[in-house]
């Protein structure tokens, strides 16, 4: 309780370099490729651009961007829901199961590959999963006459990869809330006659709803505008929205067809964040 | 030392007043306490004295200088806050000399005057110790002894032994006394109990929503409170309403009362307190005629605490409490008749 | 029953923690591994490493990584502190707003942020090169240095800072003699944050990186695309022995899980 009320300049002066950054470097160029999207081509050129939809037409005429969306998206639920399924027992042992010092220890350990390098990350899967890798290899030692397993580049060597880049994303987030659900209700409960599985579902899981929540997005949102773990373990059968805008910009040098991709797919992620938004919103306070 | 006063000072947040233009004196020397509910003002205005919060309307003078517009650091004054927020990344040593070492004073010196303050607060040889190495006692001491050592013109003390467990907060509370007096600062601090205010304060001033109910000497202020609210703040009161009969008494639905006080005009209604400890309790027999109040009730409880028993009376509709010493007399027991009995003059005349 | 469900839970952890582990384990015996091919069985070998030298590409790449990364971590770290500071000892109207605008480069996915800084850059006249990377990636480790400083700022509350003004100590002096150093263990952890995240960044360098200016994952993509030599391998191993260590480090100062 006191006169926070500060000399106005101090505030402005604390918090403007580092928001001035951000406006250059974020807001500014989102704006610019918004107003690219609706262009007929790049500015830079010989041709005067002019205003068009035809970009955003684009998306909806041609099927085989549909095609990918729809398969970008479709990675994503499977991922997230991999995430999810895998991570939340994880996260429970953690949280629940593991006492003292252990848990500390446990919990650096499942964060740090996290913040290993992701590229060399997914190109390590690659020697795992492809023929002569490590998979096969084993399951040669164990089955001599087994045909050969070759999962790199299919669809679902993305999944096993990006499942794995994303996986500590959703441990952290339900350990969090776990975490954060004080013992004495769960003693509570049973002392209160309810057995085990009711425990969990009617106090465990509606309170680490925050945390399930969290990861969602955290996991769903970039998974869908991946492009490097499907270009390296998917191969050209499971090219993703993602690759096609990474062409648009790299290879094609057709941005502002690029420009409505990528807005589309923020559009997406909009939506997305909305749905999420109401189990956030509690817990939105403490995060930043 | 210093005299402050508080002149008319008001602070309101949106649509919370909490303080209601305020008016005080702290006397050169004074040890005075500002008691009150939480939320009553008594920190907000603790916090306008440090300079932390500025007033609305009103001045605060130190020595008859208006210092509404001096920083908090040049107020000199001296402040003990709730948990001591000693600094945890410094010794003891340099937590007390932190307020010598930001004005700049010599190395030499700075020694010296700690460990002098060190020994008053009875801390000698700790200088080395981290704040976590410390009791709670001894980081009250060590707070106190960091305020104290600037040699400022007035000292604050937020709560200040609240931290602590009973015990120690009664020798605490001789101790802190003792250094007051000792020094002779000007000092000020806030608390919600009552009785560390009592023990505490040459005068004391109780708080409610964001006024002074009442102001004075603590013995004045608990025998003779002025409202029901300070009647019921500071320690504990039998209420009694009824109307202004003849002849000094007042009528109420269990007989004629009689007080010592003014009264209103005859007819009006009046309500009088009566401290529990003030209460005569006896058998069912008519106790001495020199006691001018009396009733007759049933015992609903007794409440045995070692020095002393705390009765229930049930006496009509109503419950009387009672508070008699443990003097090895007959404790009574649930469902007696007992009799009970007060002098006049200590029926006191409250405003409801 | 609840012994066995315990336990169970507890091997199934181990089982999630190994295949977290596997590429990272894999990586670094392939480093090791004499074979250019990755055939196994695994012949002991550090030829890779001795030969990581010879490789100027990934050389430079390297060197551009490590002083990117250390512009980023001071520049973000100073600028992310200051907002912090503000956020944790100040009220002000549109902080909420303020709040809210640090999540867009963190939720928005790094593929069309980098994509949009490419657009951007290049219209404006800024081009691409190490210049645009330090705006990028600054821009990235923001929201985290913000985060991970407000929340220690926030852990020890504005009383010291008040009881320091009491004493006698002018808003400088208070801010230098306690805020600081009570605040140091949050500005070392970010500031390791900061530069794992530049060191690691591979999409919005992928965009922003011109050829000969790369840095080291975005030199590790091109040659995984082209099919690439043993000592890319040799040099993940260090990335990752360097970003996990420097994430124990982070951890060593900032304590995960509300312990503190």
């Amino acid at each position: 309780m006191s006169d926070a009320k500060p000399r106005t300049w101090t505030v402005i002066g604390l918090t403007a370099p580092a928001y001035l950054w951000l406006a250059v470097t974020v807001l500014l160029p989102l704006s610019a490729m918004l107003f690219f999207s609706f262009l007929t081509v790049a500015p830079f050129g010989l041709e005067t651009p002019a205003l068009t939809f035809t970009n955003y037409l684009d998306f909806i005429h041609q099927d085989f961007l549909h095609t990918l969306t729809e398969r970008s998206l479709m990675l994503g639920v499977w991922v997230t829901l991999c995430c999810l399924l895998l991570g939340f027992p994880a996260a429970l042992a953690l949280a629940k199961h593991v006492k003292g010092r252990w848990r500390e220890a446990l919990f650096l350990l499942v964060v740090l590959p996290f913040w290993s390098n992701a590229l060399v990350r997914v190109f390590s899967w690659t020697m795992v999963l492809r023929e002569g890798g490590m998979v096969d290899r084993l399951i040669h030692d164990v089955v001599p006459g087994a045909p050969h397993l070759d999962l790199l580049f299919t669809y679902w060597a993305v999944v096993i990869g990006v499942v794995h880049s994303y996986l500590p994303y959703v441990i952290l987030t339900c350990y969090i809330s776990l975490q954060a659900i004080d013992d004495s209700l769960l003693d509570a409960a049973r002392s209160l006659g309810a057995p085990g599985y009711k425990v969990f579902l009617r106090i465990i899981l509606p309170l680490s709803v925050p945390g399930i929540a969290a990861g969602t997005i955290l996991v769903f949102v970039p998974v869908i505008g991946s492009f490097m773990e499907p270009r390296i373990l998917g191969g050209p059968r499971s090219f993703m929205l993602g690759n096609v805008i990474e062409d648009q910009f790299t290879v094609v040098f057709n941005w502002p067809l690029g420009a409505a991709l990528s807005f589309i797919l923020l559009g997406i992620v909009l939506v997305v964040l909305a749905a999420c938004y109401p189990f956030l919103r509690k817990n939105l306070q403490g995060m930043a | 030392m210093s005299v402050v006063e508080i002149d008319k000072v008001v602070k309101r947040y949106d649509s919370v007043t909490a303080l209601a233009g305020v008016t005080l004196t702290f006397a050169d020397g004074e040890f005075f306490g500002l008691l009150g509910p939480s939320g009553s003002g008594k920190t907000t205005l603790l916090r306008a004295i440090a300079g932390f919060i500025k007033p609305d309307k009103g001045q605060i003078r130190l020595d008859g200088r208006d210092i509404g517009r001096t920083p908090v650091h040049r107020r000199e004054i001296g402040m003990v806050f709730q948990n001591y927020a000693l600094f945890p990344h410094l010794n003891v040593f340099d937590n007390i000399a932190f307020g010598l070492s930001v004005r700049g004073i010599r190395k030499a010196e700075q020694v010296s005057r700690v460990g002098e303050i060190l020994s008053l607060v009875r801390l000698a040889g700790m200088e080395r110790r981290t704040p976590r190495q410390l009791s709670g006692g001894q980081q009250q001491r060590v707070a106190l002894a960091r305020a104290l050592v600037t040699r400022p013109k007035l000292l604050l003390l937020d709560e200040p032994l609240g931290a602590l467990d009973k015990r120690l907060r009664q020798q605490m509370q001789i101790e802190l006394k003792q250094i007051q007096r000792e020094v002779g600062i000007t000092t000020v601090f806030v608390t919600h109990d009552q009785e560390e205010a009592l023990t505490l304060s040459d005068r004391i001033a109780i708080f409610n929503e964001g006024q002074i109910v009442q102001s004075g000497r603590p013995s004045e202020v608990y025998e003779r409170p002025k409202t029901a609210f300070a009647a019921n703040f500071l320690g504990d009161a039998n209420f009694f309403e009824g109307r202004v009969a003849a002849r000094g008494r007042v009528a109420t639905e269990w007989g004629y009362l009689a007080t010592n006080d003014d009264l209103p005009p005859q007819g009006q209604p009046v309500m009088l307190a009566v401290r529990p400890e003030k209460i005569t309790i006896g058998p069912a027999a008519p106790v001495g005629a020199s006691l001018g109040n009396r009733l007759t009730g049933h015992l609903a409880q007794a409440v045995y605490s070692g020095m002393s028993t705390t009765y229930r009376v049930t006496v009509g509709a109503r419950e009387v409490i009672v508070f008699e010493q443990n003097r090895g007399d007959h404790v009574f027991g649930p469902g007696e008749t007992v009799s009970l009995a007060w002098l006049p003059t200590h029926s006191v005349v409250v405003t409801p | 029953m609840n012994r066995v469900w315990s336990l169970s839970l507890r091997i199934y952890l181990g089982l999630v923690l190994g295949f977290l582990y596997v590429p990272i384990v894999v990586m670094i015996l392939m480093a090791f591994n004499q074979s250019p091919l990755y055939e196994l069985p695994i012949v002991w070998s550090t030829v890779w490493f001795e030969n990581l030298p010879l490789n100027e590409r990934l050389i430079d790449a390297s060197i551009n990584s490590v002083a990117l990364a250390t512009a980023n971590t001071v520049v973000a770290t100073v600028l992310g502190t200051m907002a912090a500071f503000a956020f944790a000892r100040y009220e002000f109207r549109s902080k909420p707003l303020l709040r809210l605008l640090l999540f867009p480069p963190i939720t928005i996915p790094w593929l069309i942020t980098g994509t949009s800084m490419l657009v951007f850059f290049f219209w404006v006249g800024i081009g691409r090169g190490l210049h645009s990377l330090l705006l990028g990636h600054v821009a990235l480790s923001l929201p985290y240095v913000i985060v991970v400083v407000g929340a220690r700022l926030k852990s020890f509350g504005p009383v010291y800072e008040e009881a320091a003004a009491t004493l006698g100590a002018s808003p400088w002096q208070s801010f230098s003699r306690v805020t600081l150093p009570l605040m140091a263990p949050g500005v070392v952890a970010a500031a390791l944050f900061a530069f794992a995240i530049s060191f690691d960044q591979f999409v919005i360098s992928y965009f922003l990186a011109p050829p000969g200016q790369t840095t080291l994952p975005v030199e590790i993509y091109s040659a995984i695309r082209k099919g690439f030599t043993p000592e890319v391998n040799a040099i993940s191993t260090i990335i990752i022995v360097v970003s996990m260590g420097l994430m124990l480090l982070f951890a060593r100062f900032y304590k995960f899980g509300g312990e503190r």
